[in-house]
């Protein structure tokens, strides 16, 4: 018979109470229909791709600007009213945000050499919010682009015949190189830094979420044996007593990891919804450069996703061992809360102060504060493995191994003696 | 042999002496209370007994064995009953008695052997069969009572089971 597995099993089934369950469902459900409603939205609003054109010049040229824009996806809704107000007026383009005026003699003052204009109009509603105007804003920059390249391609056609007008509008086009560890290769750099940004944009979320949640239900634990006096019946058992020590551990880390799983899958549900639409340009041109990326070295390998995981785990393991020592000098339930903030301080520097802070350059105060925690590690291992620092990587594992050996070390050392009942810190109370 | 040997065991905590310097003897077979005031340290005596506190000097022994040298061995023919403990809220009466009784016996037959034995004790019938957290303070004190007796260790240490008027 395995007594630590009947240890943990006790441990789950007292942690993972109906309330538990009933929240973790209710959380899914509500990133569910918070990130369906807002992805359905957006892609409603995205997919309104109408301009309405009010050509009063009727020239080849104003037909040429309105194809190039049909040929780029616009929705091209002529208007027959006479000028920009009538159009914005009129009830039939009531619902229509994106106007474009071609104002008479376009092509005539062009072809003259002289300067004319074009106009773009965007209806913006009082009322408006989400990203709608966001989407809004975006789809006029790019119909702006699409009219003076069309413009700048007449003028060239028409003055400098016989050269062809790409050539003329950039001879040069720049090239953008990205250099890592002297490596270069073309890709520009935004795509770079996108594609770390999207490699860890919900990895130390994901992180935060399980060492808080870990932390608290073992604080709770070890606080509400000690309060219920259950944990003196347990000590008078021939019980191994670091057995009881490593069964909690476990039950924790379990339903931690269940939690986060959970609560990751409500989030990307919910993310999903509201960055399909803005960031699938992004996306698109990080797929595009993957290759690029590779060359770089910048891809991680299926032995790196290993190390970061057990970076992972022993960070929850470390978080744990400390939070149970915590949970042994809480003088009740209640004061667990207070006991947790030395905990959450070290969580918030190490997740926040990386993403603010270059690491590599910042004086070394910064850097040794970080790095004694063990947290630090994890958070900053999928971008080492990323680029190529494997040692630090391993540097890092090694060090929260450390710190997680003497915890247990100290935390069994709690339990064996007497301590674990007499040993407390006392907030708020005078002697 | 005496089940319990106490001599001259004085406990402190810090500057602050529970106990001081009691002796007294209990006999194999015997039912032994001990009385007094509050404060005077009668639960810092039982939990020496139980090993679950070290004495500050003196010794303590059970049938034989020191309880600070040879703690796990207590650990193993006694059964402990602290004053006004609870059960784990969220376990039925049943698994709680389960769960204990595969903690002090680590064998399964021995265990459910000892839970029969248990549930008999404590008369919560159908009621075993809820969780901890819906019983009465008295229906806890019962399942608490069944599981110390239900192991039939050599010598079971009871904690103020009947609480002061």
């Amino acid at each position: 018979m395995n007594i630590f597995l009947v240890l943990v099993k006790k441990e789950i089934k007292e942690l993972l109470t109906l309330q538990v369950i009933l929240s973790i469902a209710a959380m899914l459900v509500v990133f569910q229909v918070i990130g369906k409603s807002v992805g359905s939205q957006n892609r409603s609003t995205a997919s309104r791709n109408g301009l309405v054109t009010v050509d009063l010049d009727r020239s080849a040229l104003s037909r040429r600007l309105i194809s190039a824009l049909a040929e780029a996806g616009y929705e091209i809704k002529p208007s027959a009213e006479r000028g920009i107000e009538a159009a914005l007026a009129a009830p039939a383009q009531a619902a229509e945000n994106s106007f474009l005026l071609i104002p008479a003699g376009l092509e005539k003052t062009v072809n003259s050499g002289k300067k004319s204009r074009v106009e773009f109009y965007s209806r913006f509603k009082k009322n408006a919010s989400g990203l709608g105007p966001v989407l809004a804003a975006s789809r006029t920059r790019k119909a702006v682009a699409v009219v003076s390249g069309e413009l700048s391609y007449h003028v060239l056609e028409r003055r400098v015949p016989g050269v062809p007008p790409a050539l003329l509008r950039n001879p040069a086009p720049a090239l953008e190189f990205a250099v890592v560890d002297g490596r270069a290769v073309e890709v520009p750099l935004s795509q770079v830094v996108a594609f770390i940004q999207s490699q860890t944009y919900f990895f130390p979320v994901a992180v935060f979420f399980i060492v808080i949640l870990s932390a608290q239900m073992i604080m709770t634990s070890v606080a509400g044996e000690k309060e219920n006096k259950t944990l003196e019946t347990l000590l008078s058992s021939p019980i191994d007593r670091r057995l009881l020590v490593m069964s909690k551990l476990t039950a924790s880390a379990v339903i931690a990891a269940a939690l986060s799983a959970a609560y990751m899958l409500g989030m990307r549900s919910f993310m999903s919804g509201i960055t399909a639409e803005t960031s699938l340009g992004a996306a698109a041109g990080t797929a595009a450069a993957g290759p690029a990326l590779a060359k770089l070295g910048l891809l991680i390998t299926p032995s790196g996703y290993f190390l970061i995981g057990v970076s992972v785990l022993f960070c929850i393991l470390c978080a744990l061992s400390i939070a149970f020592i915590l949970g042994v000098l809480s003088e009740d339930l209640k004061s667990t809360q207070a006991m947790m903030t030395p905990l959450m301080m070290a969580l918030m520097l190490s997740y926040l102060l990386p993403i603010f802070i270059d690491l590599s350059s910042a004086n070394f105060g910064i850097k040794f504060l970080l790095y004694a925690i063990p947290f630090t590690h994890a958070f900053m291992a999928p971008q080492n493995m990323m680029m190529g620092n494997t040692a630090q990587v391993l540097r890092g594992i090694a060090y929260q191994a450390a710190i997680f050996t003497v915890c247990v070390f100290y935390a069994a050392k709690l339990f064996s003696g007497e301590d674990l009942l007499t040993m407390r810190l006392k907030f708020g109370r005078k002697k | 042999m005496n089940a319990v040997e106490i001599k001259d065991l004085v406990k402190k905590y810090s500057d602050f002496e529970a106990v001081s310097g009691l002796t007294f003897d209990v006999r194999e077979g015997e039912i032994f209370a001990l009385v007094g005031p509050n404060g005077v340290g009668k639960s810092t005596t039982l939990k020496t007994i139980a090993t679950i506190l070290a004495p500050t000097s003196g010794s303590v022994s059970v049938f034989g064995l020191d309880t600070a040298r040879d703690a796990h061995g207590v650990r193993e023919i006694i059964s402990y009953l602290p004053e006004e403990a609870g059960a784990y809220k969220n376990l039925t009466g049943k698994d709680y008695l389960d769960f204990m009784a595969l903690v002090f016996l680590r064998d399964r037959k021995k265990a459910a052997a000892a839970v029969a034995f248990g549930s008999e004790l404590s008369g919560l019938k159908d009621r075993l069969d809820d969780k901890v957290k819906t019983y009465s303070k008295g229906m806890t004190r019962k399942l608490l009572l069944a599981r110390a007796v239900m192991i039939k260790p050599k010598l079971a240490i009871l904690d103020a089971t009947r609480p002061t008027p």
